[in-house]
Parts: structure tokens; C-alpha cells; sequence
């Protein structure tokens, strides 16, 4: 098979009623090269790269292989060239073992009334073995963590064929340590073909590409070489203004405690103990960052402090009151926010429009309803303010919010949360998969929360956000807080090495 | 996408599934060596040509209607509700057995304690599976389909024993069925000279009911929530069981409710059969329906418009009844798969596509 030496995108422009989404956006990638595409959520990355793929058909433009024309009127076509793309959510049957779900699509591999899954398996291994893909081929995918899932995504498209690969945020399901992988294997993956990767964060964007081009409204903003740009100059290009993170430097209020853990245990979906004699107290006024590797009690935590799962030992004391098995109900109403993990599934009803996500928690109190009847009215004017408060960039609210993008999503479901006038905030993992600029404003408020005294506890993996945000930060290990960590004493570093469980 | 080529893509495709319904239903037809074109027009426009027909269309439309918004309630609830059929049934016996207790009780004050029994048993049959649902995770599939049974056998144990007519007993003919009911429980005829009766009205009435309880009130609100995402429900501090076991006694009070006024509108007695797959054609009514009362209603009167055709085939062309049934199986699928075609985005975005660039050209 032939290689891809160069793939180029020439003066793509695609409509969808109403909005422009590529407007003459032209991107070459030559061989062994590694281009970035980098933009806001909306900026029309993935619309690019659906017309690449033969999802969409561009309007006008043309796509050029080895500098030959190319005509994809479907994704079988893009395979047949040799690209290759793994998705955002990764397309793979949780109960069946990788080589049934390569298998799936490995057409050779379908002989009448019997499926060769012997050479399937021959085929992952030789691929594994010549990229450093480690992957087992006789594991159930329900049994991998997100990171060998994608190796999983990515061994099924090398098998497949692909010489030319395409990557929709990779890294925006995985765990620092995760990431630091995927982006060595990648490199090793360039001597044999060339990758094009979305992605918001920059720090990945300068380890491991060599070209970056920037989207914005769908037009090309910027080309150039990566290391010939600092990311500053980077992330400003992006957004169309200067990103400055907002810090936490005023001075943790000497508040009374807004919540306080004690002796806490949680059990976990599969039986074991998720939490285990868990402590933990936050000051009204405060934020205390919570790090940790996920999967080591921070959802089970959430949870329990929301009434979600009952614990078995321990008590959780909100604002001085018992709330140690109340129903959600109760505790929604004690005045606790709840920013979930699972923002598209748990924090919205995505076939609900926009209104009735941001009513969910109240839909029978006024205003929104008198007596037993809805106030559309109200609710519609409601919606309309939040609409604008927290720029929710939407056609209109009545449209379903699943359809929104990822940022829009967190921003309906921080509109409501804030706009309860709670008294305490969880937030678990509020700016994963978010641009820059959703992710500044996200943590805008949270700061905002925080100085009209409340407390809020920030759940997170990612070691910046949780300096920049919390007055203290806990290391959560196992279902333990390993140590809590004022402001001053806090590093990477030391955090790495708690978060990995090493007692210092 | 203009509102206008939506419309009209959308027109084609029921068009589209109609035809090709037709054309399925004529290969059975040919089949049994049948005058196609005869058969459709009698099954279609006959029903239609005079006013004791279409009063007879009426008639079935009501328990249609009133099941199908039960089972709207259910599905939008998420709980998909097969037992109705069971459910009519216990609204029968409920509506019976308040009319035998107290025959003497005046017209105004009886019919609606039979019709509150009516709903009432219906509701407690449907709140067992809503609750085993909500409690144990007891498939609802399973449990309404099982419970059917019991109340069938259940239904003809109390026509044979304790509700039987006295009458059969002497005269020993022995059919399972319970003495004629008290007129004061009969339902008034809106068009004298045929059977169409009251219920008419509180189906529609129960219509506009069920969309004010889905859309308007927060209890809907709430009840959709656990039906569209049960998991962002309970974030939201949604009761999810409670709502579920709530859409049980809902929709299995409406078909107990359908049982009470078919007895109560039609035969005025409780027999065997007055359910006829009730339960199971509103399953179909409530879903082409699009699980909205607007859509519910216009679907019972093409279903109730495919049963009384259906019946006079064998008469007007040679076609004997059964065979109507194949044909509306056959025309029930179509119109299901032609549902999933309509929801279908991507296609609609194709032939939107397709039809701008004959436009450009």
C-alpha cells in the first residue's frame, strides 16, 4: 500500500442552515508530520474533519492525496484511501473482547458462516507489536480503563489500514499519567505515517505537534510552525483575546465549616469500599481542590455528599446539619450544588430542551410554576436571561441540550447550579474537554461563588486548575485523603507523587 | 432546512409508506385471487358513506383513544406499559361490580363511582408492575405481560362464579357473563339510531387531560424527566420510582377506565371479549400517534376506520375478515418502519441537500 505522503484540504467551505461552518479553510500535512488543529468548541474543527472523513460533503473545495484529487462521498471511501479517525466517544461493545470488536469491522475477516477471529488476532498483535500499542486481545472492553480503550480505538484503525490518522481530542477522557503515554506513542507512530489531532490544551499541542493551524468562526486564523510561537501567542489567537486564567490569590476566609467529613465510607458500584474512613472539612468561603488519579473515590465522594449513594459508616455534616443518607431531594434543598462528572448524561436530560434542563431542580417552585401548572412564560423569559448571563451560545432555548456543544452544555448546567442560590458548590471535573475560553469563564464564577462566601469543593485531575483555584487541596488515594495541602506548601511535583500514592 | 420542504419531505414519505403498504397488502390479496382496488376503496370509504358506519368507527375509536394516552403516559415515563389489555380488563370487573352491588343508585351519582372503579382497579393493577419496577428493577415487559394473564383468568373466574348472571344458573346455558347492568349505569347515545355513545366526549376530554398533566404541570414535567434521562432525573432530585409507579396507575387506570365505559357505553354487560385486543392495538395507536394526545386521536379514528372495513369485506368483496387482519399487520409495519425513516435526520439532511442542488442547477 501506498503511503500517504501529503494530504492537503483546499478552500473548503461548508454551510449548514444558518451558520457558516468552514469558510475557505485550506491545510496541508506532509509526510511524517504531526499538524494540530486547534480552536474553540464551535470553531468548525470537526466539521473539517467530517468532510474529510466523507461524513459531510464540502460545498465547495477539494481534498488532495499524494497532490491527486480525491472524492470521499462516505466514510468507506476515506478508509479505502487510508485515513483513519478515532472519535471523541469511542465506538467499541463494551461486552465483547477487543479482537470481536476489531473484528467488527475487519472485512477480510468474514468468511461465510464463520468469522476468522484467529487472524484478526494475528493481525492485532503484529500491529501492536510494531507501533508499541500494548493491548490484550482477549480482554472484555468493560474491563479497560479509558486510556487502553483508546489504544483499543487506535489498534482497530491501524488494523483497518490506515496510513494517515485522524484524532478528535484524545486526550480529553484521559488522566495526566494517560497522557503523558499517548503522546510518547504518538510521536513514536510518526516515522511510519502523519497524524492530524484536535485539541484544546496547549501544553500537548506544543509537545507533540509540528505545525498548528488555528480555527475561528470556521475561517483559518493562523499557520505556522510550533515551536516558532510561544503557546501565549497561541491561546490568544484561539479565543481573539488574551486568555489569563483567573488565580486564587485573596486570603481563605476564617469561616465556619461549610461541610464536614467524618469517618465516611462509600461503597462502590462493584461492592468494594470506594471510600474508606474518609475526613475531610471545607470552611465556608473556600475552596479546597480534591486531586487524584480518577477512579479512586472522587465519583463515589460526589455522590454520597449529594445524597446519590447511601454510605455505610460515617457522617457528612452540611452547613452544621445531619445530611448522612437524606434523599437528594433534601439536600438540593439544603442549598448544595452539584456540578456531575457526567455532564452529558447526568447533568442534562439531553432530549430536554434548554429551559426545561435549566428549570430541572425547580420545576414545581415559583416562579416557575403556580400551584401544580408550569409558568411558560416565566420559564421562557428565565431561560432567556440565563441565555445571556452565561452566554450560552445556542440557536434558541428551546433546542435540545444535548445537541449543544460540550462548553454550552457545562454552561446551562453552571447556570442552573449558581442560579439556585446555593450555599455550597461540588464541582467534579468542571472544565474537561472545554476550550479556553469556556474553561476562563467557568472558573470565573467559580471564583465569583467562592468570594461571596461559600464553599465549594473542586474535584479534579488537573493539577493547574486545582492550584490556581483552592485555598487547600486535599490528595485523595484509594478512597483515603493521603494529605491536605495549604496554598504556600502545594507543587506538581509533591502532588504527583501523593496523588500516586507514595506517603511523604 | 425551510419549515416548507420539512413539511412536504415528511408528507411524501407517509405517502410513500402508504403506497408501498398497498402494494404489500395487494401481493396478499392477488394472493387469495382478491379484486384488490375493490377491497381497499370498502375498507377505506365504506365506513365512511354512512352515518351508522361511521358511528361505529367512533365506538372503537374511544377505547382506543383512552388506552393509547395510557400507554403515552407510560412510554413518555419511561415504563412501556403491554399489560392494558389486563388492565381494561380489572376496569371492567370494577365498573361491573358497582353496578350490581347498587343497581337502585341514581344515573348521576352511579356513573362516576363506576368509572372511578373502573380506574381504580385498572390502577392498581398497573401500579403493581410500575412498582415492582421502581422497587426491584422487575422488567415491566415481563411483569404487564404475565399479569395479563392472571387477569384474564382472573376476569373469566368472576364471570363464572361470583358475578355470573343468575339467570344462566336456571336456565343452565352456563355462559360466562354477568346479568344485564342497571340502565343507570348505560352512557346516553349522542346519535339516536346508532351506538355511539358519551364516552366520545371524555376520551377527547381525557386527551386534553393527559396533554395539560405532560406539558403543563411539573408533575409531568417531572414524570418525563424520569422517562427521557432516569439517571439526570434523580440528580435532580426527581423521586424516579415515584413518578414510575405514578405513570402505572395512570396508565393503567385510563385502560380500566376504557374497560368501565365500553361496558357501560356498549354492552352493558360484562362478557367475554369486550377487551378484542384493546390493549394491544392502543400500544400501536399510542406509538403511531407519535405519543401525543393530538396525535393519538386522528390514529384511533384511522384505526377504528381499518376495524369496522375490515369487518365488511367479507360481505362487499369476498374477503374474508381474517385476511383484513394480515392486512393491517401488514400496514402497521410499514407505517412503524416508516417512523423510524421520519425521525431520521441524516437522510432528511441528504435529501435536502440533493433537492438544493437541483435548485442551484
Amino acid at each position: 500500500m501506498e503511503r500517504i505522503t501529503s494530504l492537503r484540504m483546499e478552500h473548503i467551505t461548508k454551510r449548514f442552515p444558518g451558520t457558516l461552518a468552514s469558510d475557505d479553510i485550506s491545510i496541508s500535512v506532509g509526510e511524517g508530520e504531526v499538524l494540530a488543529l486547534v480552536g474553540e468548541n464551535g470553531a468548525g474543527k470537526t466539521t473539517l474533519m467530517n468532510i474529510l472523513m466523507g461524513l459531510y460533503q464540502a460545498d465547495e473545495g477539494t481534498i488532495f492525496i499524494n497532490d491527486r484529487p480525491v472524492h470521499f462521498s462516505s466514510p468507506n471511501d476515506a478508509f479505502a484511501a487510508g485515513l483513519g479517525m478515532v472519535h471523541q466517544q469511542y465506538m467499541l461493545v463494551p461486552n465483547m473482547t477487543v479482537t470481536e470488536n476489531i473484528a467488527l469491522g475487519y472485512k477480510q475477516a468474514w468468511k461465510p458462516l464463520k468469522l476468522h477471529t484467529a487472524m484478526v488476532r494475528r493481525r492485532i498483535l503484529e500491529i501492536s507489536e510494531k507501533y508499541g500499542l500494548a493491548v490484550d486481545p482477549d480482554a472484555y472492553i468493560w474491563q479497560l480503563s479509558v486510556g487502553e480503550q483508546q489504544r483499543v480505538e487506535l489498534v482497530k484503525t491501524l488494523c483497518l489500514g490506515a496510513r494517515f490518522l485522524v484524532l478528535d481530542e484524545p486526550t480529553s477522557a484521559l488522566t495526566p499519567q494517560e497522557t503523558d503515554e499517548l503522546i510518547l506513542l504518538l510521536k513514536r507512530m510518526t516515522k511510519e505515517l502523519s497524524i492530524i489531532f484536535i485539541s484544546h490544551k496547549l501544553q500537548e499541542v506544543e509537545s507533540l505537534s509540528d505545525r498548528i493551524t488555528i480555527l475561528r468562526h470556521g475561517r483559518v486564523v493562523f499557520n505556522g510552525n510550533t515551536k516558532d510561537h510561544p503557546a501565549g501567542e497561541i491561546a490568544a489567537l484561539m479565543t481573539g483575546h488574551e486568555v489569563v486564567m483567573p488565580v486564587n490569590d485573596s486570603k481563605p476566609a476564617e469561616g465556619a465549616n461549610a461541610l464536614e467529613i467524618e469517618h465516611l465510607v462509600v461503597p462502590s458500584d462493584r461492592g468494594f469500599l470506594a471510600i474508606n474512613d474518609l475526613d475531610l472539612t471545607i470552611k465556608a468561603g473556600e475552596i479546597v481542590g480534591l486531586a487524584g488519579v480518577s477512579g479512586n473515590g472522587q465519583r463515589e465522594l460526589a455522590e454520597a455528599i449529594n445524597g446519590l449513594r447511601t454510605p455505610s459508616g460515617g457522617t457528612i455534616r452540611l452547613l452544621g446539619q445531619d445530611i448522612t443518607g437524606k434523599s437528594v431531594r433534601e439536600i438540593i434543598s439544603m442549598g448544595c450544588g452539584y456540578i456531575p462528572e457526567e455532564r452529558n448524561i447526568e447533568g442534562i436530560v439531553p432530549s430536554f430542551s434548554i429551559q426545561e434542563n435549566l428549570i430541572l431542580k425547580d420545576a414545581d417552585k415559583p416562579p416557575f410554576s403556580r400551584g401544580i401548572f408550569l409558568d411558560r412564560k416565566k420559564i421562557a423569559s428565565y431561560a432567556e436571561e440565563m441565555r445571556d448571563t452565561f452566554d450560552i451560545r445556542c440557536p434558541g432555548v428551546n433546542v435540545a441540550a444535548g445537541s449543544l456543544s460540550g462548553g454550552n452544555i457545562q454552561k446551562v448546567i453552571l447556570a442552573r447550579e449558581l442560579n439556585r442560590k446555593p450555599k455550597f458548590l461540588v464541582a467534579v471535573y468542571p472544565i474537561r474537554g472545554l476550550d479556553l475560553g469556556a474553561a476562563q469563564f467557568i472558573h470565573e464564577q467559580l471564583l465569583a461563588f467562592r468570594a461571596k462566601g461559600y464553599g465549594v469543593l473542586l474535584i479534579s485531575e488537573e493539577l493547574d486548575e486545582i492550584l490556581q483555584l483552592s485555598d487547600r487541596i486535599a490528595v485523595i488515594f484509594k478512597g483515603n485523603i493521603q494529605a491536605v495541602l495549604g496554598k504556600g506548601e502545594a507543587t506538581k511535583e509533591r502532588l504527583g507523587v501523593l496523588m500516586a500514592g507514595v506517603q511523604s | 432546512m425551510n419549515k416548507r420542504f420539512i413539511l412536504i419531505y415528511k408528507s411524501c414519505i407517509v405517502l410513500l409508506a402508504v403506497i408501498a403498504a398497498m402494494a404489500l397488502g395487494s401481493v396478499i390479496l392477488i394472493a387469495i385471487g382478491a379484486n384488490v382496488p375493490k377491497t381497499y376503496a370498502v375498507i377505506v370509504f365504506e365506513p365512511l358513506k354512512n352515518i351508522g358506519l361511521l358511528a361505529e368507527v367512533g365506538i372503537r375509536m374511544i377505547p382506543l383513544t383512552i388506552i393509547a394516552l395510557g400507554i403515552a403516559v407510560a412510554y413518555r415515563s419511561g415504563i412501556i406499559n403491554i399489560g392494558a389489555e389486563g388492565q381494561m380488563m380489572m376496569g371492567i370487573l370494577g365498573a361491573a361490580a358497582v353496578a350490581l352491588a347498587m343497581p337502585e343508585t341514581p344515573k348521576p351519582i352511579l356513573i362516576p363511582t363506576a368509572m372511578l372503579a373502573g380506574f381504580v382497579c385498572g390502577g392498581l393493577w398497573g401500579a403493581l408492575a410500575g412498582y415492582l419496577k421502581a422497587k426491584l428493577q422487575v422488567s415491566e415487559l415481563l411483569s404487564t405481560v404475565m399479569l395479563n394473564y392472571i387477569a384474564e383468568q382472573f376476569y373469566t373466574f368472576c364471570l363464572r362464579k361470583p358475578m355470573l348472571d343468575p339467570a344462566e344458573i336456571t336456565m343452565g346455558s352456563g355462559t360466562p357473563q354477568t346479568m344485564r347492568l342497571t340502565k343507570n349505569i348505560w352512557l346516553s347515545r349522542i346519535i339516536t339510531g346508532t351506538r355511539l355513545h358519551t364516552g366520545l366526549f371524555i376520551a377527547i376530554i381525557l386527551a386534553v387531560l393527559v396533554y395539560f398533566l405532560l406539558w403543563r404541570t411539573s408533575f409531568g414535567f417531572k414524570m418525563r424527566a424520569a422517562g427521557a434521562s432516569a439517571r439526570a432525573a434523580r440528580y435532580g432530585g426527581i423521586a424516579v420510582g415515584t413518578c414510575l409507579v405514578a405513570a402505572m396507575v395512570i396508565s393503567g387506570g385510563l385502560a380500566g377506565l376504557a374497560g368501565a365505559i365500553e361496558v357501560m357505553g356498549v354492552h352493558h354487560r360484562a362478557i367475554g371479549g369486550i377487551t378484542s385486543g384493546y390493549g394491544f392495538s392502543g400500544i400501536v395507536v399510542a406509538l403511531f400517534g407519535g405519543l401525543h394526545p393530538a396525535g393519538i386521536i386522528p390514529a384511533a379514528f384511522f384505526f377504528g376506520l381499518l376495524l369496522v372495513g375490515g369487518n365488511m369485506t367479507q360481505n362487499a368483496v369476498g374477503v374474508p375478515a381474517n385476511m383484513v387482519s394480515v392486512l393491517q399487520g401488514v400496514i402497521i409495519l410499514v407505517i412503524v418502519a416508516t417512523q423510524m425513516v421520519l425521525s431520521n435526520k441524516y437522510l432528511m439532511e441528504r435529501v435536502w441537500r440533493h433537492f438544493q442542488k437541483e435548485q442551484a442547477a
